[in-house]
């Protein structure tokens, strides 16, 4: 099922008005290719209190981030989750990444990620459908830098996939 | 002869350059403007004038308008419905001739026919759940827009009326006059809605359990917009983002609730023997002499005894408030009341919470500590706080702001247990909302307009008062912290913004409803502009003297942009065009860096470069006047023994000149410089800054040099300075302690440090 909730939200977005919170949903994923190490290094960052929202809603209720006793089980949601969510082609072969763990800074959770023995990028497709599933109006920016070239995206409902080619 | 020979030298030095610039630039290249960074702002400002004036105070002729209000408000708890009698007085300060009024009418922003979700962009999506497409494209829009059944001069005749929108504007029977009132009734009402599950600034939090509601209730009258020198009418339209323009006034208000509800709002409670139970006198009459610990008013058993029984009965709490610019309050069975007493000056303030019991233990552990602490650190920044009370008022998923009174969010779990994130959240969120009565209450900006004006400003207060509070209270600090973690003001924390997609970043100097990231935009980045303001560019001595004038100029009154900025330098001598016109008026980031560093020694042996110039002269080196000269390390010149040697002992042109001009008592007094460097800063951000530049030394000190801003007026690129050290430098580093916002550091420091970076730095620590 790939959207769920957008009436409820578009009804509400207008109304929205928080003079203090962050409230837009926003989460920045950057990619970068380390050739010598032949390593995508990828780090997601997202709103804790969003992402927070999603795990309980989708795994566990009983669910806190950034507390000194965190559940174990946390991280198996957290990659499983990522797994789904954020699709990566690179030379049109899917590809897998390894979730290495995360870090808090204030608000936000830093994900990090990998995939390794890439010798070579001739094309790189991104998917990145995180937090999607909960809130219409979030948006999703990928920053890539691959092959010394820069470019940056915005994936949202509705359009959330990334191309680029190399030659 | 000699003489002659300088000049000649002289000329050969500037040739060589003017030649180098030359094949630079081979076709004459086309005129331009003044793009310098440094431009006075006199295209961006208007100009002075008798209303305001260049200073940045109001002018000889400054007006406002004032509008007074009398309100008769009844809530109908079953139906959820607010309705409302209110008759404005409105008085014409200004020079002008008035025909029509505009009065606000913001609930209409959730009117069915509201236009606001017309302009948000959404997609098509390929399918939908059942669900949503019902919720989307069946079931019937909540109508929250006002119902005003009429408009009527105090002679109860009808008013010609016309709406648009969020917008009303009234006919004046005749037209209003300078210096004349004119006095009008609205008899309205309208549905309020369910703020968790609709998310808006005002509406009510249903509890399922008990069957009731707590109700937090603001922009809900038909209000009178602003007329001004710089705007007219400002009747720009409530999209739901840009906040409020109002003009200040005197509000009488009764409101009608039922019996069991305790309610508080902006004003003074003007019967309070009424609306009292004597056990609420005798503890209130406590609160006032506590001035260490909250006095409960309203207890949990209180609250938790009143949401079991519903009265039918109804009480009529009366409040005045003077000099305000709007009215908002709180009202339910459910409320805990807590008050304490805060110095301000020399007078009492009262610090006051209302929260339903799903707060606690959190807030009547932490929130009136949180608001009287705020009153003091703001006081102490702008003017000493003019109101009697400040009101911080639980409310699920709420930040807002009125005159005396606040909606917070910060919920503890079902257990009473929560994370640093909720306390933190919770404490920031008071003390922003708490502060937003300097700005923009009483210092009292267009938000509809300007959101960085009373947001930026608002957040970089919070900070300090933020910090304060953590001083003050070291108990609300979690293990481990000496400081209170605040998440927005430190320069380092607006990096990834500034730092980021320029496609989606807009200068601060852009109405809030059109900005990208609303948050970072208005918020964050000024906040954090000031912050360095403050603590790196201006110093806090100037800088705090010069906020404070501008908060005591514009107290109860309605500033500018412009009116901030000159009063920054009016009162500070100090030059900031070039700031603002930097922070506030583009999105250029800083990026300051060491391009190259060069070394020299003194030597008598001329160097290949004067060897060259020499020859093409056609004169040989015996032409030369005696002269000090700079071999630069490891070049073809650089003989390793003249790193023995001080300049002195390197140059004998040098040691006679001394010889010749210094008396022996005069030489032993002379700190001679052994090292000579050029350093070039480059500057690949667009932001002018202070160079920070910490100067390693080989003997292990250290020392920091700030080059104002001004070094790169005639460079924007690269600037250069030469540098004579008795002691060897060993490293250099710029912006040693983050606080420009430099949004790229690898390029700060000499040598450059092979920095991990984030992304290796974390893959070790997880392998270890």
């Amino acid at each position: 099922m790939k959207t769920l909730k957008f009436a409820f939200i578009l009804v509400l977005l207008p109304l929205l008005a928080f003079t203090t919170a962050h409230k837009y949903y926003v989460s920045v994923t950057k990619i970068e290719y380390v050739k010598e190490k032949e390593s995508v290094q990828i780090i997601s960052r997202i709103f804790i209190d969003d992402f927070e929202k999603l795990l309980r809603e989708r795994y566990d209720e009983n669910i806190t981030l950034d507390t000194k006793d965190e559940l174990s089980t946390i991280d198996v949601y957290i990659e499983r989750y990522l797994t789904e969510k954020l699709k990566i082609d690179i030379n049109g072969q899917a590809s897998k990444f390894i979730y290495l763990g995360k870090e808090y800074e204030d608000d936000i959770v830093f994900c990090y990620l990998e995939i390794e023995k890439i010798t070579h990028i001739k094309s790189f497709e991104i998917s990145n459908k995180i937090l999607l599933d909960m809130f219409e109006e979030q948006e999703n920016i990928v920053r890539t830098n691959i092959n010394g070239k820069r470019k940056s995206f915005i994936l949202k409902n509705g359009n959330d996939k990334g191309v680029l080619n190399f030659n | 002869m000699n003489k002659i020979k300088y000049v000649f030298l002289s000329v050969v030095f500037l040739s060589v350059n003017a030649f180098a610039q030359d094949q630079e630039q081979p076709e004459r290249e086309q005129g331009h403007p003044n793009n310098n960074k440094f431009k006075q702002l006199y295209d961006e400002f208007s100009t002075p004038n008798m209303y305001r004036a260049a200073s940045g105070a109001p002018g000889a002729a400054y007006y406002q308008q004032q509008a007074d209000y009398k309100m008769d408000l009844v809530l109908d708890d079953t139906n959820a419905k607010l309705s409302g009698f209110e008759t404005i007085t409105y008085t014409n300060n200004s020079p002008d001739q008035l025909k029509y009024l505009w009065v606000q009418l913001d609930q209409n922003m959730r009117s069915k026919d509201s236009k606001t979700p017309l302009i948000q962009n959404d997609a098509t999506q390929p399918a939908e759940m059942a669900g949503s497409f019902a919720n989307k494209y069946l079931a019937e829009p909540f109508d929250g827009g006002f119902n005003i059944q009429e408009v009527k001069d105090v002679n109860g005749k009808a008013l010609p009326h016309m709406i648009n929108r969020t917008m009303m504007r009234v006919e004046l029977p005749k037209a209003l006059n300078s210096g004349e009132k004119f006095s009008f009734s609205i008899k309205w009402w309208y549905n309020i809605n369910d703020h968790v599950n609709g998310r808006g600034r005002s509406g009510y939090e249903y509890f399922p359990e008990d069957d009731n509601r707590a109700y937090v209730i603001a922009q809900f009258f038909p209000r009178m917009a602003v007329y001004s020198d710089i705007e007219g009418w400002q009747n720009s339209q409530f999209w739901g983002r840009d906040e409020f323009a109002l003009p200040f006034g005197d509000y009488e208000v009764n409101i009608t609730v039922p019996a069991d509800h305790i309610l508080d709002g902006t004003g003074r409670l003007m019967n309070r023997k009424e609306v009292f139970t004597k056990e609420m006198m005798k503890r209130y009459e406590k609160a006032k002499k506590s001035y260490d610990e909250p006095v409960v008013i309203v207890t949990q058993a209180d609250a938790e005894a009143a949401e079991k029984i519903k009265s039918t009965k109804t009480k009529t709490w009366k409040l005045f408030a003077e000099n305000v610019r709007d009215f908002g309050f709180a009202t339910s069975r459910r409320w805990i009341w807590d008050m304490m007493a805060v110095k301000i000056g020399n007078k009492d303030v009262m610090a006051v919470s209302m929260y339903p019991k799903e707060g606690n233990p959190l807030w009547e552990d932490w929130s009136t500590k949180a608001v009287a602490s705020t009153l003091k650190s703001y006081s102490r920044m702008t003017f000493d706080y003019p109101y009697h009370k400040a009101i911080s008022v639980h409310a699920k998923n709420q930040g807002m702001e009125y005159p005396m009174i606040c909606w917070n969010y910060g919920r503890p779990d079902k257990e009473g247990n929560y994370s640093d994130r909720t306390k933190f959240g919770m404490m920031s969120v008071i003390i922003h909302e708490v502060g937003h009565n300097f700005f923009p209450m009483i210092v009292n900006s267009d938000e509809r307009q300007w959101t960085w004006m009373d947001e930026g400003l608002n957040t970089f207060v919070q900070y300090v008062a933020e910090q304060d509070f953590g001083e003050w209270y070291p108990g609300a600090l979690s293990e481990g912290q000496d400081k209170y973690p605040s998440r927005r003001g430190p320069a380092a924390k607006i990096v990834n913004y500034m730092g980021g997609d320029q496609g989606f970043i807009a200068p601060i100097m852009t109405k809030g409803l059109n900005t990208y990231q609303f948050g970072n935009n208005a918020y964050g980045k000024p906040g954090t502009a000031l912050n360095i303001l403050r603590e790196t560019v201006m110093g806090p001595e100037l800088f705090d003297y010069a906020f404070r004038e501008y908060s005591q100029r514009w107290m109860f009154k309605h500033p500018t942009p412009e009116d901030f900025f000159r009063t920054m330098e009016d009162a500070s001598a100090f030059d900031l065009d070039w700031f603002w016109r930097g922070w506030f008026y583009t999105t250029d980031y800083v990026d300051i860096g060491i391009k190259e560093v060069k070394k020299y020694f003194v030597s008598n042996e001329p160097n290949a470069q004067i060897k060259e110039m020499v020859k093409q002269r056609g004169m040989s080196l015996s032409d030369l006047p005696p002269l000090v000269y700079f071999v630069e390390e490891g070049s073809e010149d650089f003989d390793e023994s003249l790193r023995n040697g001080s300049a002195m002992d390197n140059s004998s042109t040098l040691k006679e000149y001394v010889m010749d001009n210094f008396t022996p008592e005069e030489r032993t007094k002379i700190k001679e410089p052994k090292f000579f460097y050029k350093i070039t800063f480059e500057k690949p951000g667009g932001l002018v800054m202070p160079i920070i530049a910490e100067y390693t030394y080989a003997d292990g000190t250290s020392k920091t040099v700030k080059y104002p801003a001004q070094i790169w007026r005639l460079n924007d690129d690269e600037v250069s300075k030469a540098i004579a050290s008795q002691k060897e430098i060993v490293s250099i580093k710029v912006d040693p302690n983050l606080e420009t916002a430099d949004v790229d550091t690898s390029n700060n420091a000499w040598p450059k440090e092979m920095n991990q970076s984030k992304f290796d730095e974390f893959k070790n620590e997880v392998k270890n």
